[in-house]
């Protein structure tokens, strides 16, 4: 058999192509971008966190040399419609969430005005001449606050402050706390914080003559950002153009449509000048969707062999102030409703689930939604049956998770695992971290009196998913097109977004493949929406699976086609001739060949020498459906030594497992693991928003709000298991949000586990901050709980 | 009309002179009158570490300083970085083979740091290069890539004697 002359490149690590312009400070930004005549613009914010709006006077501003314009909300209030997304789910009530605050602020940070002028700098100075007189109404600043009798209303007309109240019922929960051998409840939360891109937002919006609008957004979804656009603006869809250029970082925080993104496109509608706008950091904080912040209550039902069998829960969400597009006010708990039960085999399962409206900055998607509040509760869960039965916490784990020979896997909510080597990884890797000498170093240190600990994690993620759940859209596809040229190079048009993730070289991996082309035949395009097929965009670990898969599809196509001229014009037939190494030639006669640019260029530009029934057109659009989504998997484990004194733990080790199937690049794949467990390790250890009784945020720089820096974070060793998809071509799978998932648990174990000498405590909450880790030592040498 | 002043300064070894009034920030003066993009604003207050550039070969935070501050002085920012002709710097090309960035935006802050660092004679020690870098935020690579990247050229310069 002929082997391929070019190594294959879809598994290789492949350095990456796009590195070069943000190396030498040339990569494109938003704002690095200038249009001619272009304004500044800055938004007047709320400091009230609930009030009725009684006006707002923005003459003074206008007054101010070079200051251009203006807008309030009682500008636009005909001209641009609120945002309106509402989950499909029954009794899910709609919020309007105006571009800028129109009767009613809720929240502090809500837009009031929008000024324009010939620089930043005086756009600011303008902003702090508007006067504004807001009647305040009572804040509503925690869920307590929000349902306690009486409380003001977010939403007058709804009559309470519950987004929506689900409810999910499966098995014989009764029946199984009745026949346990043991239960328990826990009460756990993860606090707010959010993804806190280091590239703030930003806009810059221009209205043409012919009634084209367009926009470049720092946004992972230029697609959709377009539809909503379309819904709220006066401006039809086919005239509204959407551009993402590079974006430093995204993570779930930018994408989504913003009220901002409306306001800065109606100023530019208004004005006819280009406006930009770049957000500062104290506005990011402020109203850049947060995240994260969930309250676990759930009893629990176990067997004396430590087997899970029921779980009665309540979720609750802290969803601030309105439904964000696209993903709604009910996208963290329809899906922490239905992962909860996570990687295990529990088959009797009942959870209640309310979205909580208060007076906060609108609660959107952050790298795995939700997924790391219920890894959090399960395996607190899995910790606390050990405890109990007195089992090590790994074994535990074993006795409860899906076996392989157990896939595909209907989950009792419902979920399609689709493969998956969640035992496998486990005991990868302790083995990788050489678990009994881990044990044997913990014990030789107690008997020093330090405090050692060791935490594990096992979860698995749905990657690709679709949204049949409850959301207004499915999002279960992306769309690319294969283009290539006369000189047989190739442009790959890809409707999904790159902020990070390398798509321009992982794309081009799996094209240059299928297509026996060099990488650097292959260009990827995408974030324009004039220039690549209509699709989605860039989240929920779903890149690789759908644009992958589409640009894979079309490859084959174009192949295919290159194929048929290729053997006309060797007079052989298609079965007889096969495509190596930019070539295509006559199996068994490789002197009969013609290159790939030879049939291009035929193809193009001499179509007479082709069967007429072939088009000169060397082109496929596909599209890739990943239906349920697939699943990967992770196992982690980590090592921690705490000072006593001063609650400060330092991470020994930590050590990860992870199973995405077929890599397309390890190396890519590596740093997406090592950057989304710093970011869970962020969450875990201190990234706080924190809001106090009066809906006042006081964490609005990183002075405040402390991200993990290159001490915070430990060398992850990574290492990998292949269980490739059961069904996307090629067997990849999605994992660009696992690493941030399980962070919070695993540190949570280790450290009742560090602490467990001194006594028994039970670790509910994150951030494990030296200060809380204090009392949890307080709390398990005198034998109490923790408040 | 806000009164401005003239400032003079030498960027990369190129002389430019622009006008700038007393508050305008040195990041923006960069970005904004001399075209040079590459240096990035993460927080405009001092944390992040984005906008770091050397003057008189020192590492500043542009968003701290205001562009009058710089007359007269001598800048590098990430735009000198490679040779004329393009060849990458030697802490570049680690960056790649490291695969030490992502989104690309903290990068030009973290190469200035780390230009400093090396000019020092920096030591290929992980704990010290953690140490320095720990100024920089970075977002997405969770810092493994950019320590192994200095690291690896930290080792290769300190084969050669070093002023420091």
């Amino acid at each position: 058999m002929t082997q391929s002359l070019a190594p294959r490149l879809l598994g290789a690590k492949v350095k990456r192509v796009e590195d070069p312009r943000f190396l030498l400070g040339k990569a494109r930004y938003i704002d690095d971008m200038v249009r001619p005549g272009m304004l500044h613009a800055a938004f007047l914010r709320s400091p009230i966190p609930h009030g009725n709006v009684r006006s707002v006077d923005v003459g003074p501003a206008l007054a101010m040399e070079r200051v251009r314009a203006a807008l309030t909300g009682r500008d636009i209030a005909t001209k641009v419609k609120p945002i309106v997304c509402d989950s499909t789910f029954e009794g899910f009530k709609s919020s309007n969430y105006h571009a800028i605050a129109l009767d009613k602020v809720r929240y502090v940070g809500e837009a009031l005005a929008i000024v324009a002028a010939d620089t930043r700098y005086i756009a600011e100075d303008a902003i702090e001449m508007i006067e504004f007189d807001i009647d305040e109404l009572g804040p509503v600043a925690s869920i307590a606050a929000a349902t306690r009798e009486g409380a003001p209303l977010l939403h007058e007309h709804w009559g309470d402050n519950f987004f929506i109240e689900d409810l999910l019922e499966a098995g014989d929960v009764e029946s199984a706390f009745r026949d346990a051998h043991g239960v328990f409840e826990i009460n756990v939360s993860n606090q707010r914080h959010s993804g806190i891109p280091l590239e703030t937002r930003g806009v810059i919006a221009e209205f043409d003559s012919d009634g084209v609008l367009t926009m470049w957004s720092a946004t992972q979804i230029p697609h959709m950002v377009r539809t909503g656009m379309a819904d709220c603006l006066e401006v039809p869809e086919h005239k509204i153009r959407v551009i993402a250029p590079d974006v430093g970082g995204g993570f779930g925080p930018k994408g989504h449509l913003f009220p901002e993104e409306l306001a800065v496109c109606q100023l530019a509608i208004e004005t006819g000048r280009p406006i930009k706008w770049i957000e500062d950091r104290r506005e990011h904080m402020l109203s850049t969707f947060h995240a994260r912040e969930h309250y676990h209550r759930v009893k629990v039902a176990y067997t004396e062999e430590g087997v899970v069998t029921a779980l009665d829960a309540t979720i609750e969400v802290d969803c601030g102030a309105y439904s964000i597009y696209p993903w709604t006010a009910a996208m963290d708990v329809e899906m922490g409703l239905v992962m909860l039960p996570g990687p295990y085999k529990i088959r009797n399962f009942r959870c209640e689930a309310q979205s909580v409206a208060t007076n906060k900055c609108p609660f959107g998607a952050y790298r795995g939604v939700a997924r790391t509040a219920v890894c959090f509760s399960i395996e607190r869960i899995m910790d606390q049956v050990a405890n109990k039965v007195g089992l090590d916490p790994v074994e535990v784990r074993r006795r409860n998770l899906i076996r392989s020979d157990e896939f595909p896997y209907m989950s009792i909510t419902g979920m399609e695992y689709d493969s998956g080597s969640l035992i496998e990884s486990l005991d990868k890797v302790c083995d990788e971290a050489d678990y009994k000498a881990m044990r044997q170093f913990q014990e030789e240190a107690r008997s020093e009196g330090r405090m050692v600990g060791i935490g594990v994690s096992v979860f698995t993620e749905q990657t690709a998913p679709p949204a049949d759940k409850g959301l207004p859209l499915n999002f279960s596809w992306d769309a690319a097109t294969v283009r290539m040229d006369p000189s047989g190079k190739v442009v790959v048009q890809v409707g999904t977004h790159s902020h990070g993730q390398g798509h321009e070289t992982t794309l081009a991996q799996i094209v240059a493949d299928e297509l026996e082309l060099p990488l650097a035949d292959v260009r990827i395009a995408f974030g324009d929406t004039e220039s690549t097929p209509n699709g989605i965009g860039t989240f929920a670990s779903r890149s690789a699976v759908v644009a992958g898969s589409a640009s894979y599809l079309a490859a084959v196509s174009v192949k295919e086609n290159l194929t048929e001229r290729a053997a006309h014009l060797l007079e052989a037939s298609v079965e007889d001739v096969e495509v190596k190494a930019g070539r295509i030639s006559v199996k068994g006669a490789p002197e009969q060949s013609v290159s790939i640019a030879e049939v291009a260029r035929i193809s193009y530009h001499h179509p007479e020498l082709l069967d007429p029934s072939m088009e000169p057109l060397l082109e496929a659009v596909a599209t890739y459906n990943a239906g349920p989504g697939t699943y990967a998997n992770s196992a982690q484990i980590a090592l921690i030594e705490v000072d006593a004194e001063t609650g400060k733990f330092k991470i020994l080790r930590y050590l990860v497992v992870e199973d995405c199937g077929q890599m397309i690049n390890p190396t890519i794949v590596d740093g997406q693991v090592h950057g989304g467990i710093a970011q869970g390790l962020g969450g875990a250890l201190f990234e706080e928003l924190i809001y106090d009784d009066e809906g006042q945020l006081l964490t609005t720089t990183f002075l405040d709000y402390l991200m993990p820096g290159a001490t915070d974070i430990p060398n992850i060793e990574v290492s990998h298991l292949v269980t490739p998809s059961a069904f996307v071509p090629n067997g990849i799978k999605g994992m660009g949000e696992g690493g941030a998932v399980a962070p919070g648990a695993v540190l949570a174990c280790a450290i009742e586990d560090a602490i467990k000498p001194i006594g028994e405590v039970f670790v509910d909450r994150t951030p494990l901050t030296p200060e809380r880790v204090v009392r949890f030592i307080e709390a398990a040498s005198s034998g109490g709980g923790v408040e | 009309m806000a009164e401005t002043y003239i400032v003079k300064t030498e960027v990369n070894g190129k002389r430019y002179q622009g006008r700038a009034e007393a508050r305008t920030t040195l990041a923006d003066f960069l970005r904004d009158q001399l075209n040079l993009t590459g240096t990035h604003l993460g927080c405009e207050h001092g944390v992040c570490g984005a906008c770091t550039i050397l003057m008189e070969g020192r590492s500043i935070r542009s968003c701290l300083m205001f562009a009058v501050q710089a007359d007269g002085k001598s800048l590098e920012t990430i735009e000198g970085l490679a040779e004329s002709d393009g060849t990458l710097h030697p802490i570049q090309e680690a960056f790649s083979k490291h695969h030490a960035l992502q989104c690309g935006f903290c990068t030009p802050g973290f190469l200035m740091t780390i230009i400093e660092y090396l000019a020092e004679g920096g030591e290929a020690d992980e704990e010290t290069i953690r140490q320095r870098l720990s100024g920089n935020l970075c977002r997405c690579t969770g810092y493994q890539g950019i320590v192994k990247a200095v690291g690896e050229v930290a080792a290769r310069s300190g084969s050669a004697p070093t002023s420091g």
